[in-house]
């Protein structure tokens, strides 16, 4: 049971603002990742919830108390770190019963209850017979359940997480992420999870928050992140091709709203008539997976040409140029391998023009 | 092709051998083969009478004492021993402690470099400063135990009285090396990565938790160094003795390098200065050895 909350918090390194203004309400039993790019203070965040940073601004608190001033030790919480952090001159066996060692006479507890609870977590984690090794002895795939254990021994409140499989090869990421998302589930623990990878963070979390520059650009479930990034800059962070952004003006004719982009015109949707002006700038924002390719002129469709094909198994990435006869305008589209394209190729493009998102190109934020 | 490059190699090593055959190991086997002759023949009638020595200022072991109820001296041997069993538990202790309080101290470079000052000024300068430190009318040490309330010795000059000869040399000596116990567990520090000691905090470990469970057992490699090298630097203590108290009084502050230089430079009997030698080399290989086999058995399992 445990929610934490963030009001306000800024914090400043020297000059740098690496956490401005940041509000956040993490709810009970909730697994929330903050994504971001590198430098984008998530890892600052997560770091003053544990109180391994001071804030210089702005308050932390977790289940309705005010643990700002709190240090680490005080506020019943487990870190994960990138590098694991595993005490390499203790065994294994240690590293997990420390946290629970150092707090033996105050908790009450004999050698043989903490014997009982190392070996309840380690069964959990399935490195029981790995408990006499040292950590240098293991593998990265074994350090990080070493690591976990130990953050889960206490049955901590909140467990947070600092890029935790960064340092695993691809495979065994996939598989860790499975089993941690379970892992926090079945032990319904309140998580904060900080990636830079989106598709860890698209798959794990309840919620997302996307960071950058310091600010928290979007809270939302994962798919209101995918589907309806509110900021420009979500779109372009998530995906796998990331969301296309193509620029575009605003012309009135027969006081009808057009959008005027680089190879194609199109109507405005009736709902956005009432915010946009003439010759105001915007961006459109089209997902790579959701454009129907057609060798084939298409009513109402976009003219575009192949440019390079990247194969990707059961699907191929087409790099596209959809103003040929003007400007170079690049964007991708994600598509099924029913066909053969090869570059030079001219094909034709539809959208789904109900999943398009639109920005403004002052602020970036989305237009609804 | 291999010969070849097998007599290239002698040939630019060559210089290098001559001159480590000339300038060191001719004087390691003269030293030795000295140490055995005597007047009447060779044997090893030197070492005995270096061992068995009883007058104060030469004596290794137990000298006859003036007055029995209150040594030192002790011999220059056992002062050696003492020296090392109190100047190495404090500096290794003062190093790791220091190191583990100033990282995060502003301006704890200005401090680290008061305490490197004791390794760059010369010894015979530090030896010199040592006397004036527990000088009964101008020495810090003395005002300080004023100010703190502690009579007895305290306007008393220490390096002056058997008593408290040694042990203001010891004290002064800490003061000497604690820089490079300092810097080498500052270094050693720097490189531990924070996150061992972050993880440690929120596994809810206190400030002495995380020191002594911690730091300490991360430190080992740097302890290893201090600790030699500090034994070493103990054992082969000279120019501090030599300049502010030259051993005395009535060789209660004498060492062995010391009785060495005396049997050297005052009685000129080069036999038992050797013999002297050879003993204080024999043991300062000890440490010695198993340092450089402990530092091999690192290089080679990394």
């Amino acid at each position: 049971m445990a929610k934490v909350r963030l009001e306000n918090i800024v914090k400043r390194f020297g000059n740098v603002v690496a956490v401005n203004n940041i509000n956040l309400e993490i709810r009970d039993k909730e697994f929330v990742v903050l994504l971001g790019p590198s430098g984008c203070g998530k890892t600052t965040t997560l770091r003053i919830i544990a109180g391994l940073e001071y804030p210089d601004e702005g308050r932390v608190y977790i289940d309705d108390r005010d643990v700002t001033d709190l240090e680490p030790k005080d506020r019943d919480i487990a870190m994960v770190f990138q590098n694991y952090a595993l005490y390499p001159h203790m065994t294994v066996f240690d590293n997990i019963a420390f946290p629970l060692m150092i707090k033996r006479k105050k908790l009450g507890l004999t050698k043989e209850d903490i014997r009982k609870k190392v070996y309840e977590i380690a069964k959990l984690l399935k490195i029981e017979d790995l408990l006499k090794r040292k950590p240098g002895q293991l593998s990265g795939g074994q350090q990080q359940r070493v690591a976990l254990a130990r953050a889960l021994i206490r049955r901590p409140k909140v467990w947070l997480m600092d890029e935790p499989l960064s340092n695993l090869d691809a495979l065994l990421r996939l598989e860790m992420r499975a089993e941690l998302k379970r892992l926090q589930k079945r032990l319904g623990i309140t998580t904060v999870y900080v990636t830079h990878d989106q598709a860890e963070a698209l798959s794990m979390a309840d919620r997302i928050a996307v960071m950058n520059k310091g600010r928290i650009v979007q809270v939302g479930t994962p798919e209101e992140i995918y589907l309806k990034p509110k900021h420009v800059f979500v779109g372009t962070f998530i995906g796998s091709p990331p969301m296309n952004i193509v620029k575009c003006v605003v012309m009135v004719e027969n006081n009808k709203y057009y959008l005027d982009c680089p190879g194609f015109r199109r109507e405005i949707p009736k709902t956005l008539t009432k915010i946009v002006r003439e010759n105001m700038k915007i961006i459109l924002g089209i997902r790579p997976e959701f454009v129907e390719v057609s060798k084939k002129p298409l009513p109402d469709s976009i003219k575009a040409k192949i440019l390079v094909v990247e194969p990707q198994g059961s699907e191929a990435i087409l790099n596209l140029d959809i103003n040929p006869e003007g400007e170079e305008t690049l964007i991708k589209v994600k598509t099924r391998v029913t066909e053969r394209f090869s570059s030079g190729e001219i094909i034709y493009l539809k959208p789904d023009w109900t999943r398009i998102a639109i920005f403004d190109y002052e602020t970036g934020k989305a237009l609804e | 092709m291999k010969r070849t490059k097998y007599k290239i190699t002698l040939l630019f090593l060559l210089p290098e051998l001559i001159f480590l055959a000339v300038f060191v190991l001719t004087p390691i086997i003269g030293t030795v083969v000295i140490s055995f002759l005597t007047p009447g023949g060779a044997g090893l009638d030197n070492y005995y009478k270096v061992v068995t020595e009883k007058s104060p200022d030469k004596a290794l072991v137990l000298p006859d004492n003036i007055a029995k109820a209150r040594p030192p001296p002790w011999g220059a041997f056992i002062h050696n021993i003492v020296w090392v069993a109190i100047h190495l538990p404090i500096v290794v202790f003062l190093g790791m402690i220091l190191a583990y309080l100033l990282h995060e101290v502003r301006g704890s470079s200005i401090v680290k470099s008061i305490f490197f000052l004791g390794m760059v000024i010369p010894m015979v300068v530090g030896g010199l400063l040592i006397r004036f430190m527990f000088d009964g009318t101008l020495g810090v040490v003395p005002v300080v135990l004023k100010t703190l309330g502690i009579k007895g010795l305290i306007s008393k000059t220490w390096t002056n009285y058997p008593q408290t000869a040694l042990i203001s040399l010891i004290l002064g000596s800490v003061w000497l090396w604690t820089g490079f116990s300092l810097t080498v567990y500052s270094a050693a520090y720097e490189s531990l990565p924070k996150s061992y000691i972050e993880a440690a905090k929120i596994d809810g470990a206190s400030g002495f938790q995380i020191f002594f469970k911690i730091v300490v057992p991360l430190l080992k490699h740097a302890t290893i160094i201090v600790v030699i090298m500090t034994m070493l630097w103990d054992l082969k203590i000279f120019d501090i003795v030599y300049v502010s108290t030259l051993g005395g009084p009535g060789g209660s502050s004498n060492v062995m390098a010391l009785v060495m230089y005396l049997y050297f430079a005052r009685s000129l009997d080069y036999g038992r200065s050797s013999a002297t030698a050879v003993i204080l080399a024999i043991i300062t290989l000890i440490p010695g050895v198993w340092f450089i086999r402990r530092v091999m058995k690192g290089a080679k399992t990394r």
